[in-house]
């Protein structure tokens, strides 16, 4: 464990974290835009966040320690993967720490922390939000790990620093069917486990429809901010996941700081790009019922599961 | 030295059992604790030395038995299982005193706890086969009389014994006989002669044999179609006792299976080892999504163990599959998953049937929807049930992710693979492991959240207090080993080498070579560092507060109500209930699990547009024990009923009977 | 075309293929379905356009022509006249649940590539490697046929197992001779006929193509 090494994974941690509200205020502006509104700017959400940080904290009486617990075991546990995960550089001094199986674990982690925080309050709100995300996590987990497996068949491991060169020492590989099929895969699971249309809609209060706001209904303040912040966090985490497992192109396969400055540049594009494209579809489909969910990620369990066939059987 | 640990061990349970049967209630209980831990602290050292030491203790007692001797074969995976039982047992034992202060305190329960930890350790270090059936009817046995140990104020406890009692037998029987046959056709007693005589056995027999007692020791691991006793048995018995049950008796049915299987017959073709991962699949599957919809907390963890004795089988199975296609150095990596589950299993289950024994005793009741807001009136149990809890779900930094890891690690790195049947079953294990992950996350966010967070949901709930001090000291000792064994895996790797040595039919090789903290594999290009990532996870959790303390301009904190809905007041009636949560993820498994499910309306007698009452009540049936069990029973009720007709109570009858026989065999024999 | 050029685009169409097969079971509205299914068909002229290519076989490009006309235009259109003029429910109603369904069918792809394992293993051709696809589409078409209650589905379902068959065809041999293909293109489209000609009578006699209820009329 070299210092570059941890600098790397402190510039990465530090980054994601500072650009994932802009890259949210973004997704909202593009909504806006197509919707015919005019939209908040861009900047918005560091401001929301701004403010909440500065109001008092309110905890309700029937809480316990869980309650100030989860935001903080949420966000460290996304921070952590922010940190794993080469976004700019294959370098970073955590790439031994933990591997694909690692993040996605950590990542459940703070799945598991928000949720046991809604139940806490005991409110009906936070009860049904909680059992909504457990049921979306649970059935989302073995497209996720399917999908891992897929892309570990044709690189020999998983750890993400290898599977990132492997795709750059073989580009090609990058259009075989297998990894069309386990992106698409991981594309639908980012959509449902960063609580995107069609599966959530981020946007909303409704009582019947919302999952992650029903969970965090009984958080404000600085506590709301911290929630928040690691929401947009995962959202920024999973879409880099996305972009550099299967594009890698332009991150850094040293510590530099020239590279490093390029990768930066190369993974805020592959991030805008992907996060327009979600606001886009978001703007022209219908969020489904909740019970249609399970069959939207059981196609996305086929498609990694033939993903696996096929890296398997056509190599 | 192992040799005296094994003497001290025996006879600190003969101590044990003396005292049990003549003291007085009081020094009964808690000397028959502090013996009884004594006891399996005993077994633990012998455990731990051979497995640092690696030397296979041997000793022999020809005249014990008139048919037969009893011989001890102590070698690494005998100790691996002892230290799982060692593990879970000196807590348990500890734990046991103050809980068996308030329940069952009485003689046949104090005599039989030491005689069951004692067997439980003695059967894997049984090294012929009269010792291990010897041991393994000790064991059933003193079981039996603990599930027994509270028939008189819970009628259930009848049922689960009789289910418990016979399941058990189906399982002796096939046992011996595969034994048997075994030692006649090896042409020895001990496992040495067995291992030397391996040759003269031809390959039917040798499946014959596997299939015997796949059938055996699966009933007593708990797999389904076999494990209808576990989840009546193991709520019924005292919760230490099923503590030790779950976490380590079950265990030994995996032992039986890799100690005959892959050790004795030297392992076999690939369909074995296919078999035994198609049964820890179905076991996987149908255990979790059981414990998911289950809201008796003990029921939840029995089905549970169910789920977890399904990931050992695939790791097993897997192990065979590898090793016979040719993959010995990826075999002893999934023997290694298998084996380090064991012993995590034992950690967390334990710590976690612990728990719900202090919450019984606190509340006493098991019902997830009558308990509530513990988190606050038992600050001890919640925090040690929260480590058990995320331990199960598999989640990092503790023990149970470094498994599931490995697990998911050797059946990844399957591919690409000669055999079909791996290429078929490996995607298929993947899945299914991750989906028991995932809803094993759902379940213990359930059985948490809804025993310690947010309102009591009943009176008892509400007045519940922490219990005695013995009991935390079992509690926080078992949640202290799941913290260790999760940061320190690095500490097993020469351990898990020597286990996979051990067993010949199935790896060679060295499965985890530690780099200082990362843990990597061989011939597998990845790394994990519990340890690395535990800290990480730390600083950062720092690194956020210091941050949010720095830019908050006021500290204060002001407790509010919940926001009640637009109503003022908010009362336990309106929480979500463990049933409500389980019941999204139960409709979308509907066509697995086939509810049944009743709704009574009833309406005001003024208008039927107001509603009185709702009734919901919903019952799921064990499928397996709805269509494969219940058909069998019926057909054998039957012929018992014609039995009857034969054995009418007339004594000239029963005269005639024999005169008949001894014709017949006159008649035969001549 | 070099070989690596080829061996992509040629596992690019035949598993546009297979997951069009999935798509179907997938997807509730009919309409949907049938466009769906001429995506297949298209998808499964540009297998044949791309061996026909690489090895320079013209019979072999004409072969895709056809293909193209006929299970990418035609017969798709007769399917979607067929379902406009049914317009009771627009809906797939199916026996097992969308998510059993796909799993099943993903099991079945599973069972294609065990059991071509050996005839793989024969010869090391790209074409041969991906022929556990046309065996897939080929089972997961008769489940379609199987597990559907509309007569317009198990039309689909019989289009798709043909169009699998084809797609065996192509890879396997490299080409089939256009006298054959053009022989069984004209029995399936007979076979369209028919059933068309058949599940309208059904239609005006009966008012509706649900085979639950059409077996009641045995009672």
């Amino acid at each position: 464990m070299s210092p570059t090494g941890i600098a790397v994974a402190v510039l990465q941690v530090v980054l994601s974290i500072a650009s994932a509200p802009f890259l949210v205020g973004m997704m909202r502006l593009i909504r806006a835009r197509l919707e015919g509104r005019v939209g908040a700017p861009i900047r918005q959400p560091w401001r929301d966040l701004r403010k909440l940080f500065r109001k008092e904290r309110m905890v309700s009486t029937n809480t316990s320690i869980v309650f100030s617990l989860a935001p903080l075991v949420l966000l460290a546990s996304a921070a952590l993967v922010a940190g794993i995960v080469p976004f700019l550089s294959t370098t970073s001094a955590l790439d031994q720490v933990g591997d694909l199986f690692a993040v996605v674990y950590l990542l459940l982690l703070g799945t598991v922390f928000l949720s046991l925080a809604g139940l806490d309050a005991g409110t009906a709100f936070g009860g049904m939000g909680s059992s909504r995300e457990m049921t979306i996590a649970a059935i989302a987990e073995p497209t996720l790990l399917v999908a891992i497996f897929a892309l570990s068949v044709s690189t020999g491991s998983s750890n993400l620093g290898a599977i990132v060169a492997d795709t750059l020492a073989h580009p090609s590989r990058a259009a075989s069917p297998a990894s069309m099929l386990a992106f698409s895969a991981l594309a639908v699971v980012t959509i449902a486990e960063t609580g995107r249309i069609p599966v959530d809609n981020p946007s909303t209060h409704l009582e019947l429809t919302m999952i992650h706001e029903a969970m965090i209904l009984e958080y404000s303040g600085p506590d709301l901010a911290l929630v928040e912040l690691a929401a947009h966090l995962r959202l920024v985490v999973f879409l880099g996941l996305l972009a550099n497992l299967f594009f890698p192109w332009g991150i850094a396969t040293t510590a530099q700081p020239l590279h490093l400055v390029a990768a930066a540049g190369a993974v805020a594009v592959k991030l805008i790009v992907l996060a327009a494209v979600i606001a886009v579809i978001e703007v022209f489909i219908a969020k489904v019922r909740l019970f249609r969910v399970p069959e939207l990620l059981a196609a996305s369990f086929v498609l990694a599961f033939l993903a696996v066939t096929v890296s398997f059987f056509l190599v | 030295m192992i040799g005296g640990a094994l003497a001290l061990a025996a006879g600190a349970a003969l101590f044990a059992i003396a005292v049990g049967a003549v003291l007085p209630v009081r020094q009964r209980v808690v000397w028959v604790g502090l013996f009884t831990a004594l006891c399996a602290g005993a077994g633990g050292v012998a455990a731990a030395a051979v497995l640092a030491g690696g030397n296979t203790f041997t000793a022999d007692f020809p005249d014990l038995f008139p048919l037969g001797g009893v011989r001890i074969e102590f070698d690494a995976l005998s100790a691996i299982f002892v230290l799982a039982t060692a593990v879970v047992a000196v807590p348990a034992a500890i734990y046991g005193i103050g809980y068996s202060a308030r329940g069952p305190s009485s003689r046949p329960a104090q005599v039989a706890w030491p005689l069951l930890v004692w067997g439980v350790m003695m059967v894997p270090a049984a090294g012929n086969v009269t010792g291990l059936i010897a041991f393994w009817e000790l064991m059933a046995l003193s079981s039996f009389v603990l599930v027994l140990a509270e028939h008189h104020h819970n009628p259930e406890a009848r049922t689960a014994a009789q289910w418990y009692a016979s399941m058990t037998h189906l399982s002796l029987l096939t046992i011996v006989l595969a034994l048997a046959v075994l030692a006649h056709q090896a042409g020895g007693d001990s496992f040495t002669a067995i291992r030397a005589g391996t040759d003269h056995i031809g390959p039917t027999t040798a499946t014959v044999v596997f299939l015997l007692s796949l059938v055996g020791f699966g009933a007593k691991a708990g797999v389904a179609p076999l494990h209808v006793w576990l989840p009546r048995a193991h709520p019924e018995a005292p919760s230490h006792v099923s503590a030790l049950m779950s976490g380590a008796m079950v265990a030994l049915g995996v032992y039986g299976l890799i100690r005959v299987g892959w050790d004795l017959l030297g392992g076999g073709p690939t369909w074995w080892g296919a078999t035994v991962l198609a049964v820890g699949l179905v076991s996987a599957m149908f255990g979790i999504l059981h414990a998911l919809i289950s809201s008796d907390l003990k029921r939840l963890l029995a089905y549970s163990t169910t789920e977890n004795m399904g990931l050992v089988f695939i790791g097993v199975g897997a192990a065979g599959m590898f090793a016979s296609s040719g993959n010995q150095p990826l075999a002893s990596v999934a023997l290694a998953a298998s084996m380090l589950l064991v012993v995590n299993h034992a950690a967390f289950k334990g710590l976690l049937f612990l728990g719900a024994g202090s919450i019984l005793s606190a509340t006493g009741t098991r019902d997830l929807d009558r308990l509530g807001g513990l988190a606050r009136r038992m600050p001890v149990t919640a925090a040690t049930f929260a480590v058990g809890s995320l331990a199960i779900a598999a989640l990092p930094p503790l023990n149970g992710f470094v498994s599931e890891w490995l697990l998911l690690q050797s059946l990844v790195h399957s591919l690409p693979s000669n055999a079909a049947v791996v290429a078929v079953a490996m995607p298929v294990a993947v899945a299914v492991v991750a989906l028991t992950g995932g809803l094993a996350a759902a379940t213990f966010v359930k059985a948490f959240g809804t025993t310690f967070l947010a309102l009591p949901r009943t009176v008892e709930a509400d007045q519940a207090h922490e219990s005695p001090r013995t009991m935390q000291i079992g509690l926080i000792a078992l949640a202290g080993v799941c913290v260790a064994l999760a940061l320190a895996p690095t500490a097993l790797a020469a351990p898990l080498q020597r286990v996979s040595l051990a067993v010949g039919g199935l790896a060679d090789g060295r499965p985890i070579h530690t780099n200082g903290v990362y843990l990597q594999l061989s011939g597998i290009e990845a790394g994990l560092s519990p340890l690395l990532l535990a800290t990480g996870l730390a600083v950062m959790m720092v690194a956020v507060l210091v941050v949010v303390r720095r830019g908050r301009l006021r500290r204060t904190v002001r407790d509010i109500p919940a926001w009640g809905c637009g109503r003022t007041v908010q009362t336990a009636r309106m929480e979500y209930t463990a049933t409500s949560f389980a019941e999204p993820l139960q409709r979308v498994f509907d066509d697995v699990l086939h509810p049944e499910i009743d709704i009574d309306v009833d309406h005001r007698t003024e208008s039927r547009h107001y509603v009185q009452a709702i009734r919901y009540r919903m019952h799921i049936r064990d499928g397996f024990e709805h269509r494969l069990y219940l058909p069998v029973l019926s057909v054998v009720r039957r012929w018992g009923d014609g039995a009857r007709r034969v054995q009418n109570g007339s004594i000239h009858r029963y005269l005639a009977y024999s005169l008949i026989t001894l014709i017949v065999v006159l008649v035969v024999s001549r | 075309m070099t070989t690596t050029r080829f061996v992509q685009l040629l596992d690019l169409a035949a598993g546009l293929v297979l997951v069009t097969s999935f798509a179907v079971l997938w997807l509730r509205r009919l309409v949907t379905v049938t466009w769906v299914i001429a995506v297949q068909g298209m998808a499964l002229a540009a297998v044949a356009l791309v061996i026909g290519v690489y090895e320079h076989e013209t019979e072999l490009a004409l072969i895709a022509l056809m293909v193209f006309a006929l299970r990418g235009l035609v017969l798709p259109g007769l399917i979607l006249r067929a379902v406009r003029a049914g317009d009771e429910h627009r809906e797939v109603e199916s026996l097992i649940n969308v998510p059993a369904a796909l799993l099943a069918a993903s099991g079945l792809t599973l069972v294609a590539y065990a059991t071509t394992r050996d005839v793989v293993a024969l010869s090391s051709t790209p074409q041969v490697r991906a022929l556990p696809l046309g065996i897939a589409v080929m089972l997961i078409g008769m489940l379609l046929i199987v597990t559907r209650r509309k007569a317009v589905l198990q039309i689909m379902g019989v289009l798709m197992v043909d169009n699998g068959i084809a797609l065996v065809m192509f890879l396997g041999t490299s080409g089939v001779p256009l006298a054959v293909e053009l022989g069984i293109a004209s029995d399936v489209l007979l076979a369209m006929f028919i059933l068309q000609v058949l599940t309208a009578r059904i239609r005006t006699k009966f008012g509706g193509t649900d085979l639950d209820q059409l077996r009641e009329l045995r009672d």
